[in-house]
């Protein structure tokens, strides 16, 4: 966390963007100016004395101009990727852009993934070649090791499983990295993931390279069947704008099914190995603020997957995620969730594998049912279908009364919706639309229900629920009471 | 794990309530271009048993059967929701049922009969997977294509290594990996004499009038071994041929249970090459 020190004193009113750290500070100030404290008046009133000065100076009044920029505690990193990350800064032209874009520097040298600490200074240019307004900016970093690491342990998925993870960092010091992890089961599943990734900063998109080879074992008890993937998976993200993602990607996987001893006869069929070899694309635009609580802005994925090119899987797979938020009041957010996904035969010698199909249920996914508990059935298992929607309406609000008001009380939301949706399988007729539309007109499932959420280290959600099923199918596995952990929520 | 004990005794329960008999359907690999000669002897010697036991079965061919199998190993079938794999286990779900062929054996000769059953299942599919997946000769030129002939590339590839270090990982617990291709076909050799002379002059192994398992499974095995083309010198079909009284007898077999249309001019054709 750097830290922004300006030699002139200045106000928070006028509208700049802050660190959090500037957030942190102005919290932790207002607690004593409102204590009735001990502080005699005199010291009292010069405060007050200074926080009017301070009001009178507007930021963007003040002008600067970035005469030199330092980057201390480079060791192994190459000028050649630094420069042009801060080449943007020289760009300001009042104080407030000087702050707004060293933040946003600071965003961008943090996005390396070289640095472990990077800090801010500003101070007035000195020296000969000075300028009246001139302003230096110094960025203090300091590197990450060569190589950082860690073993834990896990427990989830009827698995208990040790993890053991390594990273290098910034390796031939233009960013690249290599990392791995391991984990090895109770059960001798194994999985892991080796990836070197290179990110290309000064390209005109913002090009990351990465390739990744993977072997991962997941259990669909629900399905009756177990799924190991072998494979490798390369990736190529241009980051056109900080909101707008495109990744291409090329994933060639030999996916194994073995089903369980009691599984439904069709789930046994797909039994025995396949070869994926898929090329997909998934453009994303994400204008919302924070990705598990979001307040506002929205969400939009596009994915577009053939498989196809070689192998013995071929099929075109579409899918789309649309998230909207809206806050009309300060402890009141609307959220709104749309995924929808069709899957597609593209030759008759190629086959889709039950790994492919859309699963619906599951308590992030459609609360108030199991885990793949919509849509067709065997015997018991579910066996997906080709395509699929779901909504859900959320309404969150902070804790009531507010505990823990900033700090951890802000990691909770309350939390109602309804959620619905429906999985078929796309059926050939000679009215193709009408038959096809059903989908939305016929054995709808909808939930509604209530619960609890909680932020985890800002990539996950975990959410306690109590939900009360509206519209079912007999076929289908309903829950009241869910308990759900995850990346992605609906 | 106690659930899966009491979800089998359940299954057992329920077997025993199911009722009999209900359409078998057979599954098994591609017999044209990807069957082995291991897994087609035990496919044909349990079509020979079903024959000879007069039930009615669908054969489904699937390129994945071996996958789908819960033992893993082909031949299996399905009788109503039931699964039952390989050769040995189906004999036991039949007879279970009520149909045996063995039944009239004496219990001398019953044993007689297993311990001739897992002289066959020892010697002739040993020496099978032997012959087909560590003899270089046949490996290359026969079984490499034939396994991976279902598969795209480059996973035929990996599939034909993987499966070569599971056959090479059995024959070497069982002994078999370390001998010498003269000695396998010494041991078939062997295998062929005791048969022989088991059989002696007798219409079927035991007994004149029926045949029971042990002549399916000896079936399954001597026909397959004489009708496969292996390149380039198919030396375990001539050691087989040069017992015309296992040869007769499979000759036998076939003309009662197999309609002569369908396999007979590939039998004549090797058994006249063999005249």
């Amino acid at each position: 966390m750097g830290i922004v020190h300006a030699k002139e004193p200045f106000g928070n009113s006028s509208g700049i963007a802050q660190s959090p750290k500037d957030n942190e500070n102005k919290h932790d100030e207002s607690p004593t100016g409102n204590f009735p404290t001990l502080l005699n008046n005199k010291s009292r009133i010069q405060k007050e004395e200074e926080n009017a000065q301070a009001k009178r100076i507007v930021l963007q009044a003040v002008k600067a101009r970035v005469d030199k920029i330092h980057v201390d505690g480079l060791m192994r990193t190459k000028d050649d990727i630094i420069k042009p990350q801060v080449m943007d800064l020289f760009k300001a032209t009042n104080f407030e852009d000087v702050i707004v874009r060293a933040s946003k520097v600071r965003e961008k040298l943090d996005a390396l993934g070289c640095f472990r600490q990077i800090g801010i200074y500003v101070d007035t240019s000195q020296g000969p070649e000075a300028t009246p307004d001139g302003v230096e900016v110094t960025f203090k970093v300091s590197e990450m090791k060569r190589l950082v690491g860690g073993i834990s342990t896990m427990v989830g998925n009827n698995e208990g499983s040790l993890i053991i993870g390594a990273r290098a960092p910034n390796l031939f010091g233009r960013a690249e990295r290599v990392q791995m992890e391991y984990s090895y089961g109770n059960k001798s599943s194994i999985n892991f993931n080796v990836s070197a990734i290179k990110p290309f900063p000064q390209s005109l998109y913002n090009a990351v390279l990465s390739g990744t080879v993977f072997c991962t074992t997941h259990d669909f008890p629900w399905s009756g069947f177990k799924q190991n993937d072998k494979g490798l998976l390369f990736d190529m993200e241009f980051n056109q704008t900080g909101t707008s993602k495109h990744n291409v990607q090329y994933e060639a996987a030999f996916r194994n099914i073995t089903c369980s001893k009691q599984a439904a006869f069709h789930v046994r069929e797909q039994c025995g190995p396949n070869l994926k070899s898929a090329l997909r694309y998934i453009w994303t635009i994400d204008k919302r603020d924070s990705t598990i609580f979001p307040v506002s802005g929205s969400l939009l994925r596009l994915t577009t997957e053939m498989a196809g090119l070689g192998g013995d899987i071929g099929f075109l797979k579409n899918e789309l995620i649309m998230q909207s938020n809206w806050s009309p009041f300060e402890f009141l957010t609307f959220q709104l969730g749309l995924q929808s996904g069709l899957l597609s035969t593209i030759s008759n010698d190629m086959k889709i594998s039950i790994a492919d199909n859309f699963f619906l249920g599951g308590p992030l996914n459609l609360r108030g049912f199991d885990m793949r508990g919509c849509g067709p059935r065997y015997n018991g298992n579910s066996v997906g279908g080709d395509m699929y929607w779901a909504a859900a309406f959320h309404v969150y609000t902070p804790l009531p009364f507010r505990p823990g008001r900033n700090s951890f009380g802000d990691l909770f939301r309350l939390h109602g919706f309804i959620n619905g949706g429906n999985l078929s399988n796309f059926t050939f007729t000679h009215d193709l639309y009408s038959e096809n539309m059903k989908i939305f007109t016929e054995n709808i499932r909808c939930a509604v229900g209530g619960g609890i959420a909680m932020k985890l280290g800002n990539v996950a959600r975990i959410e306690l629920n109590l939900i009360a099923p509206l519209l079912f199918t007999r076929s289908d596995v309903l829950q009241r009471f869910q308990f759900g952990i995850g990346v992605q929520y609906l | 794990m106690p659930h899966v004990l009491l979800s089998d005794s359940i299954a057992v329960e329920l077997e025993a309530q199911e009722p009999w008999p209900q359409p078998i359907t057979l599954y098994q690999p591609y017999e044209v271009e990807q069957i082995l000669l291991p897994d087609n002897a035990n496919c044909l010697a349990v079509q020979a048993f079903l024959k000879m036991c007069q039930l009615n079965f669908q054969i489904e061919p699937r390129k994945n059967a071996e996958f789908m199998s819960p033992s893993g190993r082909v031949p299996f079938i399905k009788c109503g929701t039931k699964l039952i794999s390989e050769f040995d286990g189906i004999v036991t779900h039949i007879a279970s049922k009520g149909v045996s062929l063995s039944d009239h054996l004496d219990s001398a000769a019953k044993v007689d009969m297993r311990a001739y059953l897992s002289l066959v299942n020892n010697v002739f599919v040993n020496a099978e997977l032997y012959i087909c997946w560590v003899d270089t000769a046949i490996l290359n030129a026969v079984t490499k294509t034939r396994h991976g002939s279902v598969y795209p590339w480059p996973l035929n590839h990996y599939l034909n290594w993987q499966k070569r270090r599971e056959v090479i990982k059995k024959l070497n617990v069982l002994g078999w990996y370390n001998k010498s291709l003269d000695e396998v076909y010494d041991d078939v050799r062997k295998c062929c004499i005791a048969l022989s002379e088991r059989l002696a002059d007798e219409e079927f192994f035991f007994g004149k009038d029926k045949p029971n398992e042990l002549d399916a499974l000896v079936f399954g095995h001597i026909f397959t071994i004489i009708t496969t083309p292996l390149t380039p010198n198919n030396k375990l079909a001539m050691i087989v041929r040069n017992h015309p009284k296992l040869v007769n007898l499979c000759k036998r077999i076939e003309n009662s249970l197999f309609s002569p249309q369908a396999i007979d001019s590939q039998t004549n054709e090797t058994l006249e090459f063999k005249n």
